[in-house]
């Protein structure tokens, strides 16, 4: 199978080798779990890595805040643009969900231009301001993920989680549509916060059911070993597993 | 009939690089404007419709529609139909991007910010 690797060698192990190539794949995360900073990581490494050039389309945040977010990590974003290897592109989702449905549109003229394989949709919560109708919203964002997909884009789409702590109440129905599902998450263990990593979901491929933890460090994203000895990781507030549950199963290894 | 004061602030403002005064003059020439061009310049992919860009630069949207078709027609945006709705963007040719560059530099210096306002000021009324 034709993998797209992340470039952050231990979320492509968790992945079979990294996401399956023209597939869609959603992280959601509360605020500052670091979905950008993943979904920036993930074009950043296609274009040293893999000679794959990429494009971020943003819905909220200026651009110049990503120059400036890339460049915290030493990730020269500015001069990616001049080489015409990356383009980060703001617009609105009505503009992106009628362009990608046109011919000759922007983001099929960027894809012509540039030869961009991978895109960043930054972020897909933002279609929910297109309708309130459910059937509805989610009719537009399988139109727009076929529409990335036929232009050979592999795509992280990223979604705000309302919830800080624990599971999110959202009942939107993207997690049906897209390809693989990541989730971010802060976890509270004693009386620290800490974040976790689990890939939900992965059509056509096995994966890691682990929770993992991880870091935003100067790299970038870091992802680190499993939570050993607790349960309830996405509850928010895990607990202790029992001493006995340890001495029986984790402990043995 | 202008005092000789004027004469001597107009003479002490014209000390700019002749392009850029062409610029302020004719292109830039109202606060909106050199909003626009300021956000179009650090965020130089964004397309979008007037509602969203009128967000974007915090401006009140039957403010920023005209000034938006001004700069289409001084060249430095460019419109485009997606069906019905009008999208803007910047410009891709690449002596416009060389001045509008210029002008975002120059206006790091706080004198030449002044000349500047002085001749949006003076074109307003």
């Amino acid at each position: 199978m034709d993998r797209i690797k992340t470039g952050i060698t231990s979320l492509d192990e968790m992945l079979g080798g990294g996401f399956l190539r023209d597939t869609a794949n959603l992280v959601e995360g509360a605020p500052g779990t670091g979905k950008t900073t993943l979904g920036m990581q993930f074009i950043y490494n296609g274009i040293m890595k893999d000679n794959e050039p990429g494009l971020i389309i943003t819905f909220e945040e200026f651009p110049k805040q990503y120059y400036h977010d890339a460049a915290a990590f030493g990730w020269d974003f500015v001069g990616l643009e001049k080489k015409g290897l990356l383009k980060i592109v703001m617009t609105s989702p009505e503009v992106s969900h009628m362009d990608i449905k046109s011919v000759g549109g922007m983001i099929e003229g960027y894809v012509d231009q540039m030869d961009a394989r991978r895109v960043v949709i930054d972020s897909i919560s933002h279609f929910a301001r297109l309708t309130q109708d459910p059937v509805e919203l989610r009719g537009m964002e399988f139109d727009f993920i076929n529409g990335l997909k036929r232009e050979g884009l592999t795509s992280i789409l990223t979604r705000e989680s309302p919830v800080l702590l624990g599971e999110s109440t959202d009942d939107s129905d993207i997690g049906f549509v897209v390809d693989s599902y990541l989730i971010m998450r802060y976890v509270e263990i004693e009386s620290a916060i800490r974040k976790a990593l689990l890939v939900l979901k992965m059509r056509g491929s096995d994966h890691a059911k682990d929770i993992r933890q991880y870091e935003i460090t100067e790299y970038g994203i870091e992802v680190q070993s499993t939570f050993e000895g607790q349960e309830g990781i996405l509850s928010g507030s895990p607990r202790r597993m029992a001493d006995s549950f340890v001495e029986a199963f984790v402990k043995k290894n | 009939m202008a005092s000789k004061e004027d004469d001597f602030t107009a003479r002490l403002m014209d000390d700019m690089d002749p392009a850029l005064l062409d610029f302020v003059k004719t292109k830039v020439n109202s606060f909106v404007k050199w909003d626009l061009v300021r956000f179009f310049h650090e965020n130089p992919h964004t397309a979008d419709t007037v509602e969203n860009i009128a967000k974007y630069a915090g401006r009140n949207v039957t403010a920023v529609g005209p000034e938006l078709d001004e700069l289409v027609e001084s060249g430095i945006m460019k419109k485009s139909m997606l069906g019905d709705t009008a999208i803007y963007s910047l410009e891709t040719d690449e002596e416009m991007h060389a001045l509008v560059d210029k002008f975002i530099l120059a206006c790091e210096d706080r004198h030449f910010r002044v000349k500047a306002v002085y001749h949006i000021i003076r074109g307003m009324r």
